[in-house]
Parts: C-alpha cells; sequence; structure tokens
C-alpha cells in the first residue's frame, strides 16, 4: 500500500516528474530519515498529503547512499535528529557539504540548545515532533531560498562586478543551486565568470568561481560539469589551504596542491570562498551566541547586515558592521535582529552571518585591519591575496564579516583568532592593502599566541570552524545564538586542516567535526579554534579596550581616510574595497554621522562587552586594541589606549 | 451489532480516549491523513507502534538492570518512545516519557523505575483500547473508511 505507493514514485518516469516539478512544490522531492518506523510513518503520510514525492528510510546511512548516488533525486531531506547508526547532525552536516541540499531536522527534543545545535550545523528548519502539516506544507521553502540565494548571488557577481556588493554576491554566489533547477543559476554563474571578478585582486580569488563549482549550465558557452565536493576532496582541499596557510591560500596554489584532475581553479576558488564563509559563520555562530542578547536597536550595524545580504548596497551593512563590533554584544544583538529580519530577506547564510557575526566580525575585522594596517605596510601581497579571494565576493566579505563576528563570539571557543584574523583579513580586503598583507597582520598579531595559521581562505575557515566549535563545546561557548547559519557553510565545510592555533584547544567538540573527517582534521581543528578565543580574550582582556577604546578608535579611524577604508565593512565592490567599506562601515557608520550613534552602541556594547560577552567582548577589546595600536600612526588612539596588543594576543593568555 | 450502532460505539469510544487523555489532536491529524490512497493509514500507524513499544519498554527495563546508572543511555530509549508515542497522539505514553526523562536527568533511578512501571501500565491499557477500537472499525470498514471526524 503506502510501500508500494512510495515505490511507485521512482517507477513515475522522468515525465511524470518534470510535470510534477512544474508544478513546485507539488511533486518536491523529499527524503525522510528515522529511525522510529512510526514517526517516519506519519512523516510520509503527511508530506503526502502535501503532495511531495516522498523517499523514506530509517538509516541515515542509507539516506547518505541514496544521496550521494544522485543528488539530483532529492530537493530537500528531513531528518531526525536522534537516531542510532548516525548522529543526525552528522548527517546533516554531509549533506550540506557534499549534496548543498537542505535539511530539516525533526525532533521530539525541543530544547534551546538543541535547536541550535541544528541551526549551527546548518540546518535549514528545526521542527518539533510531532509534526503538524502546517509546517510541512511550508518546507518548500527552504529549497526555493536556496535556489534564489545561488541565484542572487550569481546575479549580484554578474552586476557588480568589482563587488560592490560584497556581501551578497559573494554570499549568493557560494551556495549551489539545492535542486537540480539551477539553469538561471547556472546562466547567471556563466556571466559570472565571463566578467571577472577579481579586479584587481593579484591573486586570481574565486570570486567568480561561486558559480564554477555549482551547475554551471552555460558559463560562457561551454558546459562545466559541475564538481561535486566529496568530502574527500575537501580533505585534499583544506590541507592544502591549511599546507599554504590561510593568507596565502589562493586558489591556484590550492589547486596546484590538490592536483586532482579535471577540478579548475574556478572551482576551487568557489570552494574556497565558501569555505572561508563557513569559518565565518561558525564563529559568528559562536559570537552570536554570546552577545546574542544585546540589543542593537534601529541603527543597528547588524540591521544593516541583513542589508548587505540580500541588497546590492553593501554599505548599510558596513557601516552597521562596524559598530557592533565593538559592542559584542551589542554586535550580537544587533547582529541576531537584523539577522533574523535579514533571514526574510536572504539566505540565510548571509543573514545569520551577518547578524551574530556582523558584529562580532565587525569589531574583529576592524581591530585586525589597523592591526594590519599598521602591520602590514609590507606584508600586503599576502594578505591582500588571501582576502582577495574571498573578499571578492561580497558574500565572502559578508561572510567573513558573520564569521568573525561569531569568531569574537567563539572567542571562548578559540575562535577568536580566526576572528581576528577574518577581521584582518576583512579589514585588508576593503583597505587598500593586500588581503594577504592583512592576514598576515592579523596572524601575527593574533596568532600571537601560537602560529596560527590562518589561511585566507581558511580565515573563513576559522570562522567557520569556529563557529562549530562553539557549538561543539559546549563548555567553551554557550550557543545560543539562533542564528541560522548558512546550511552549507555550517559544519559541512569544517576547517578541518586549519591549523589555527597550536595551542590545544581540545576542547572542541570533535563531534561537530565532520563525521567522516579525520580524527586527526578533527583535533586539529577543534584545538585550535579554541585557542584563539581563549588567547584573544585574554588579550581583550588585558587591554580593557572595551568599547570606549573602540569607540574612539573608531572615531579616530573615521578621521583617517585610510581608517575608513577599513573602517567600511563589505562595502566595497570588489573584495578588497568591499572590506574598506565594511570597515568604514563598521565604524562610521556610513560617514561619520554614524559616530555618535556608535558611540552610543560602543556605550551600550560597553557594558555589554565587559558583561555577557565573556571572552568575546575581550576579544573585541583586545583586536581592537591591537589594532588602534597599529594604527597609531595614523590615528591618535593615544587617547585611547587600548592597552592590549593584539601581538602577543598569545602573550596575554 | 447493526452498523449504526457500532458506529455509535466506534464515535464513543474515540470520544472517551480524547476525554480520558489518551490521545490527543495528533491522532486527528492522523485520522486525516487517511484516504484512498491510504485507507488504514490509522490502524497501520498504531500498529507499528504497538508492536515497536514493547521491545523499547523492554529496552528500558533491560537498561536499567543492566546499566542502572548509565541515564544517558536511559534517556535516548525513552527518547525514541517518546516519540514515537507523540507521533500517534499518545499523549498520556508522551507525558510519561517526560517524567522518565526528568528523572534521568536527575540521575534518579528509582525514580525511573516508578515511571517505567507507570509507562508500562499506560501502555498495556492504551493497547486494549485502540485494539478494540480498531476491532471495531474493521467491522465497519467494508462500508465507509475508518476515518471518523470528532463530533
Amino acid at each position: 500500500m503506502l510501500l508500494d505507493a512510495m515505490m511507485m514514485e521512482p517507477r513515475k518516469g522522468l515525465m511524470g516528474r518534470e510535470r510534477e516539478r512544474d508544478q513546485f512544490p507539488v511533486g518536491m522531492r523529499v527524503l525522510a530519515v528515522d529511525d522510529d518506523r512510526v514517526c517516519l510513518k506519519v512523516l510520509e503520510g503527511l508530506l503526502r498529503r502535501c503532495q511531495y514525492h516522498v523517499t523514506t528510510t530509517n538509516q541515515a546511512i542509507t539516506a547518505l547512499k541514496l544521496l550521494r548516488e544522485n543528488k539530483d533525486m532529492f530537493d530537500l531531506v528531513i531528518s531526525d535528529v536522534h537516531m542510532p547508526d548516525m548522529d543526525g547532525f552528522k548527517l546533516l552536516e554531509l549533506v550540506g557539504l557534499e549534496m548543498d541540499l537542505p535539511v530539516i531536522m525533526l525532533s521530539v527534543n525541543g530544547e534551546t540548545k538543541t535547536v541550535l545545535k541544528g541551526i549551527t550545523h546548518g540546518a535549514c528548519d528545526y521542527l518539533l515532533k510531532p509534526v503538524r502539516i502546517e509546517e510541512l506544507r511550508n518546507v518548500w521553502q527552504h529549497v526555493v531560498r536556496r535556489k534564489f540565494s545561488n541565484r542572487e548571488t550569481n546575479n549580484l557577481d554578474f552586476s557588480k562586478e568589482y563587488s560592490k556588493h560584497p556581501t551578497t554576491d559573494s554570499y549568493h554566489g557560494l551556495s549551489q543551486v539545492a535542486s537540480g533547477s539551477s539553469d538561471q543559476g547556472g546562466s547567471r554563474a556563466s556571466k559570472k565568470r565571463k566578467e571577472p571578478h577579481r579586479e584587481e585582486e593579484d591573486e586570481d580569488e574565486g570570486d567568480d568561481n561561486d558559480n564554477d563549482a555549482q551547475d554551471n549550465d552555460e558559463p560562457s558557452g561551454s558546459k562545466k560539469p559541475r564538481v561535486v565536493w566529496s568530502v574527500e576532496l575537501h580533505r585534499k582541499f583544506v590541507a592544502a589551504v591549511n599546507h599554504l596557510g590561510i593568507d596565502k591560500a589562493v586558489p591556484k596554489r590550492i589547486l596546484e596542491l590538490m592536483n586532482v584532475e579535471k577540478l579548475t581553479r574556478e572551482n576551487v576558488a568557489s570552494h574556497l570562498q565558501k569555505y572561508r564563509l563557513y569559518l565565518r559563520r561558525l564563529s559568528v555562530v559562536a559570537s552570536q551566541q554570546a552577545s546574542i542578547a544585546a540589543v542593537f536597536g534601529g541603527r543597528d550595524p547588524f540591521l544593516h547586515m541583513g542589508a548587505f545580504e540580500g541588497l546590492p548596497s553593501y554599505q548599510p551593512f558596513a557601516s552597521s558592521a562596524g559598530i557592533p563590533s565593538f559592542n559584542p554584544h551589542g554586535l550580537l544583538s544587533g547582529v541576531g535582529t537584523a539577522a533574523f529580519g535579514l533571514q526574510d530577506l536572504a539566505p540565510s547564510k548571509a543573514i545569520q552571518c551577518a547578524s551574530s557575526n556582523g558584529a562580532v566580525s565587525h569589531c574583529i575585522g576592524d581591530t585586525n585591519k589597523f592591526h594590519i594596517a599598521n602591520l602590514q605596510e609590507n606584508q600586503q601581497a599576502n594578505l591582500a591575496q588571501g582576502l582577495t579571494a574571498p573578499l571578492g565576493q561580497p558574500q565572502l566579505q559578508q561572510k567573513w564579516i558573520h564569521q568573525e563576528t561569531s569568531d569574537l563570539s567563539s572567542f571562548f571557543s578559540g575562535s577568536a583568532l580566526a576572528n581576528t584574523m577574518s577581521g584582518t583579513l576583512q579589514r585588508v580586503t576593503s583597505s587598500s592593502l593586500p588581503p594577504v598583507e592583512l592576514l598576515e597582520c592579523t596572524q601575527i598579531k593574533v596568532g600571537a599566541h601560537s602560529s596560527i595559521r590562518i589561511p585566507p581562505a581558511s580565515s573563513g575557515l576559522l570562522e567557520r570552524s569556529v563557529g562549530l566549535s562553539p557549538n561543539l563545546q559546549d563548555s567553551s561557548i554557550s550557543q545560543q545564538c539562533a542564528i541560522p547559519i548558512d546550511d552549507r557553510f555550517s559544519v559541512n565545510k569544517l576547517p578541518l586542516h586549519i591549523p589555527f592555533v597550536d595551542v590545544s584547544t581540545t576542547k572542541l567538540d570533535a563531534s561537530f567535526v565532520a563525521p567522516e573527517q579525520d580524527m586527526d582534521q578533527k583535533g586539529k581543528f577543534p584545538e585550535r579554534v579554541t585557542v584563539l578565543p581563549s588567547e584573544s580574550l585574554i588579550a581583550a582582556d588585558r587591554s580593557k579596550c572595551g568599547t570606549r577604546s573602540s569607540g574612539s578608535t573608531m572615531l579616530l579611524l573615521s578621521d583617517t581616510e585610510r581608517h575608513s577604508k577599513y573602517l567600511k565593512f563589505g562595502v566595497a565592490s570588489n573584495s578588497r574595497h568591499g572590506i574598506d567599506e565594511m570597515v568604514n562601515g563598521s565604524f562610521n557608520y556610513n560617514g561619520g554621522a554614524s559616530v555618535p550613534e556608535q558611540n552610543d552602541v560602543y556605550d551600550f556594547g560597553n557594558s555589554k562587552l565587559h558583561g555577557g560577552f565573556n571572552s568575546s567582548s575581550c576579544n573585541f577589546d583586545g583586536l581592537l586594541n591591537s589594532i588602534i595600536k597599529v594604527e597609531n600612526d595614523d590615528v591618535p588612539f593615544a587617547d585611547n589606549d587600548l592597552g592590549c596588543e593584539l601581538f602577543p594576543l598569545g602573550a596575554c593568555i | 451489532m447493526d452498523y449504526s450502532t457500532l458506529r455509535r460505539q466506534i464515535t464513543f469510544m474515540k470520544k472517551s480516549f480524547f476525554d480520558q487523555g489518551y490521545l490527543d489532536e495528533q491522532f486527528n491529524q492522523l485520522e486525516e491523513l487517511q484516504d484512498e490512497s491510504s485507507p488504514n493509514f490509522v490502524e497501520e500507524v498504531v500498529a507499528l507502534f504497538l508492536k515497536d513499544s514493547p521491545r523499547l519498554l523492554t529496552n528500558i527495563e533491560h537498561t536499567i538492570g543492566k546499566y542502572p546508572q548509565d541515564f544517558h543511555r536511559l534517556d535516548s530509549l525513552v527518547h525514541q518512545l517518546k516519540g514515537s508515542g507523540s507521533s500517534i497522539g499518545a499523549v498520556r505514553m508522551k507525558n510519561e516519557c517526560s517524567v522518565f526523562k526528568a528523572h534521568c536527568n536527575d540521575k534518579n533511578l528509582e525514580g525511573c523505575r516508578r515511571s517505567l512501571q507507570r509507562m508500562k501500565r499506560e501502555h498495556a491499557t492504551l493497547k486494549q483500547k485502540l485494539e478494540s477500537y480498531f476491532q471495531l472499525l474493521r467491522q465497519v470498514a467494508p462500508r465507509e473508511h475508518a476515518v471518523n471526524s470528532r463530533k
């Protein structure tokens, strides 16, 4: 009966399917996974009532097998959290990483922390059992949203060659079309390819390759086969990225190191972007958790962040980003608010990051920037490169920001460094300084405590990983931010190889590492991540910069053109530029008018910074201080003597 | 028994399930899912539940005996029972599962034991009631769908 009906579906034939798909959401293909037969049967019944095509399995392993056999066989996956053969979150990660399909989690358990875990692992939704049919009737939106975000990225990239749309484009571009019907996205992607984003980025960043890895149906007339980033391939990728160092991990080099046939630089660049965003997201999540409570208020950068998520004008985001950063709490809250708001606007990814991360990342980024600005006078090349790539894409920036933010929050968990770095990266990008340099600077500074190499790509990764770690580390970070992490990037893209910190941050919960990742990777990752935050935290504490200094810094910075560049977050058209804008945004709120607001924010944040944000706050301060110090030559930070130096962040610890 | 009497009896029985708190709205949802393509949906789901849940209960009991301090494992088992119970609308079972989980949280083994006993009783009662209910339904099945809208 039901079983037969179920089996009938595959036999329906392509025609039938096609017809059904035209009536989307009717005929949407869902894969339901639940070890409990009763629940599975009920779920199936409900889904059928919604007129979806349902395939059920009560084993996660079978589900994976089905998905791997044919990625285009399903539009959506609904999975139980609690399964004996594989943790639902792991399945979620894998699906997101390998197939980039929206996954909805189901559980009887509706505890905040579990829901959050689902979110940070990339679930696009989390439903409680018993599921009501009304809830299932709406799940198709997740499929559409994913496609939309992919498309948007492509569009944006295309239209804003030089990344005036820092966040959205790259962000969207990164997300691959969830279901098979990605023609539009593909065409856009191809357009994107035609218009090299890479502006002046010396490194051939993968700006234009978001699409490469996606269904590029008509890239400049030739069809590129979609690259499947299997776990193995991703491992190689991460290994290459780690090997190169985050600031030096440019697609070309990564490609060389990976030595995989039929993999193009574009594929790698695209994946790199995603990875960075993923990292960032992780850090954002971490930071968000910490500061999610903070309420930003209307003009929160976060809100703006949301804007950049899906809006062409990146500026708002930038400004918002800037301010929040100083105020971890504020930021987070702002972000959170923005995030929530944004979610509706754009793919969860960007927004989410923005919300929680925005604040944090901005700060960090800014801080980093300052640092970097000083440090890097000569190291620009490296950082620029590293940053360029990710920054090239608005998305990336966005993500970075997010990730940075989360990093901040995840400072606890050790992602602080990542954040810092990402922030730096971001700064670098936005500023004229080459991203690579920024990275380097950041690394130097941030990684003071340990040789944390945060490859440019990794910065994003870091963030991502960081984000993850917070999640996993129950102890370190109380992830409460409900900011939905981009499905694609969360967890699935664990930056296993990022050698963030030497310090053993054992805390990272290996569980969040993709189940199939190597153990060593897992070990590495968590460690690294954890360390970072603590160090930065300490540094931050020492510096006692607090928002005040940040604020002043910001003000000062705004005075400086150069700083303004840094300040501008993400508005920049191209990656670098974008960062500048972003940085500026964060600090200046579009020019300075916001400064007063910033102050407010800062003040607000200040209390929060020191209050609830915990290490995250500290990190901000510390970072800020370091940045400020770095910027001494440019800005009279003197009065704000932050006291903490980015460099010896490790030392602080 | 004539048809109308049967139907009345069925209706009454079902109402009593709700009134006495054995079943909740979820059960109605299941019934609504029953249609031409799955005419015995509810009965199948319930049958599945009645088949799987005793196994779970036995597992729980066994675990209490063998790993009395492994509350995590116990919680895990009960979690599943709670999930399936709530999926069919077995509200009393679901509630008892929550109680059990709370005891697990408190690492209260004795509380768990007592809760398990109550769960088993609830389960037995529910099983008996549902089986009678479906037995009646089967008698009227040839004439109509076993879908009874709650009056």
